[in-house]
């Protein structure tokens, strides 16, 4: 398992548990579901209409997400499934969860079971589509600055000012310390991850990470985003929208810029949101992998130590350090042992 | 085994050898008691202190044998080249130490300086063959060295692949 699946696979598989029943009689459920980044999903049958399935998710980042026009994005990509599919708004969302759906599973039973999957996938990839929001308005306020800036000379000092001056979302996903910075320009998108690492071991191995990442690009896949790498410093771009402690020996940050050709409207863009906004996970995910395996292969090489070690033992001990009783010589004899 | 590593292990040998030469001793300053004489601090007598040795391959990996009358103290210093072996070496040696009890002759603290140290008293040499001790020492060294490049060089392999295969979908 290399990547990390941008959709929730206990939101899918509830989903489909629900949607295409095994027995007649629908159960009630009620089902607190995590996910990265304080990300807590929770769906429940309302207790007098079991066909009802709300459906809400609670994210640490909402407010800045609301900013970014995350309820105008997920209605546009929850709305076409209306006749059976409610968006709840105001007052109606449930307490403690920033965005609620009500699926109605009595009028889904009317469309063929393609349509079905894609609203149980669509659903799954509820945190997806929260946090692509910003990404989406960067990206279309990238669009804008290409059609503004197209016949300009864009060496040009006012123009480069301009744009040094532009906007920059800031999504704080994991509190103050771990945020995600987008910067639009005209020629490319800069997305920055500030990112705190718990231990020296994991700052260590994940410098040697970020230096591949960086090499990477030189070396095999040059269509990739460029990646940069700081430490303990912020980029300039962002300097003045750093929040938390400035000064974390442990805190790193890593600059992807995206090229015109990863901002290609349609599928390439939305799968540029959905492999960027998951880079976080991918890279502790596997710092982590790679202290197990670290683990494990130290725990082998300290057996096999052991094993050296007992050979110094005089006793009738083989090699796992149990003892063979009744060893015997090839004529039969046996040794006897503590006699002298 | 490289040219320099091989006179390196042959002097550590004959030295280690040389220095487990144990006997029963009973502590001079509390009756019916046997300490290990070199963890004594510096109360008792000179005479049952031998000369510390060190023997050196380059100032990064040295290892440092302190004898006396009934038990040997044998220090290692474990080559690290960069912080990745630093980390490596300290967790390996952390590893190793917590399981001193399966080790008899591991110390649970290592000798200011050193990366790990071990404690040999006549009552280890009672028990166990000296040779296979010595063995054992020279082994570890030998193979602590290949197991901490190894699993750098894996763990830059690893991020590599990390690596492109997280920029790759991207196109």
């Amino acid at each position: 398992m290399l990547q990390i699946e941008p959709h929730n696979l206990l939101v899918q598989k509830t989903l489909t548990e629900r949607i295409f029943p095994d027995s007649e009689s629908l159960k009630s459920i009620d089902r607190i579901i995590t996910d990265f980044d304080f990300t807590t999903y929770h769906i429940s049958t309302f207790p007098d209409e079991k066909n009802l399935v709300l459906i809400s998710i609670y994210l640490k980042c909402y407010d800045d997400l609301a900013k970014y026009g995350v309820v105008e994005y997920l209605n546009g990509k929850y709305s076409k499934f209306n006749e059976f599919l409610t968006i709840l708004s105001g007052n109606d969302i449930e307490q403690g969860y920033n965005y609620s759906l009500v699926l109605d599973t009595n009028k889904i039973e009317s469309i063929d079971d393609e349509s079905k999957n894609e609203v149980i996938n669509e659903l799954a990839l509820l945190k997806r589509h929260a946090i692509a929001a910003p990404f989406e308005q960067a990206f279309t306020r990238y669009d804008e600055l290409v059609q503004t800036y197209a016949n300009s000379n864009t060496y040009a000092e006012e123009i480069q000012q301009e744009l040094q001056n532009e906007k920059v979302l800031v999504i704080k996903y994991r509190g103050l310390d771990e945020c995600i910075y987008i910067k639009p320009s005209f020629d490319r998108v800069t997305v920055i991850f500030s990112t705190v690492f718990q231990d020296e071991t994991d700052k260590i191995f994940g410098k040697v990470f970020l230096q591949e990442f960086v090499d990477a690009r030189k070396r095999s896949v040059q269509t990739a985003p460029q990646v940069l790498y700081s430490h303990k410093e912020a980029p300039l771009d962002i300097t003045n929208y750093v929040q938390g402690k400035k000064d974390d020996e442990n805190k790193g940050y890593i600059t992807f810029v995206l090229f015109p050709r990863h901002l290609v409207k349609g599928d390439r863009r939305d799968n540029c949101i959905s492999h960027i906004q998951y880079f976080r996970n991918y890279f502790h995910y596997h710092i982590k992998c790679s202290k197990a395996y670290m683990h494990s292969r130290m725990r082998f090489r300290v057996k096999e130590f052991l094993k050296i070690l007992n050979r110094a033992k005089p006793e009738n001990v083989d090699d796992e350090g149990k003892a063979i009783e009744n060893r015997k010589t090839a004529s039969g004899r046996r040794f006897e042992v503590g006699r002298v | 085994m490289s040219q320099s590593l091989k006179p390196y292990l042959t002097a550590v040998r004959s030295s280690l050898t040389a220095a487990i030469c144990l006997e029963d001793f009973s502590s001079q300053l509390v009756e019916r008691h046997n300490r290990p004489e070199i963890e004594v601090d510096n109360t008792h007598n000179p005479e049952l202190i031998l000369n510390p040795m060190i023997i050196a391959r380059n100032e990064n990996e040295k290892i440092l044998i302190e004898p006396s009358i009934n038990s040997v103290r044998v220090s290692i210093k474990i080559k690290q080249a960069d912080e990745i072996e630093q980390i490596l070496v300290h967790k390996f040696t952390r590893f190793l130490t917590s399981r001193a009890e399966n080790f008899f002759i591991l110390r649970r603290i290592p000798i200011k300086g050193y990366d790990i140290s071990f404690l040999i008293t006549n009552f280890h040499t009672e028990q166990m063959l000296k040779d296979k001790l010595v063995d054992f020492i020279i082994e570890f060294m030998e193979d602590v060295d290949k197991e901490i490049s190894e699993m750098k060089l894996f763990l830059n392999a690893r991020a590599r692949v990390i690596a492109e295969s997280y920029l790759t979908p991207f196109d």
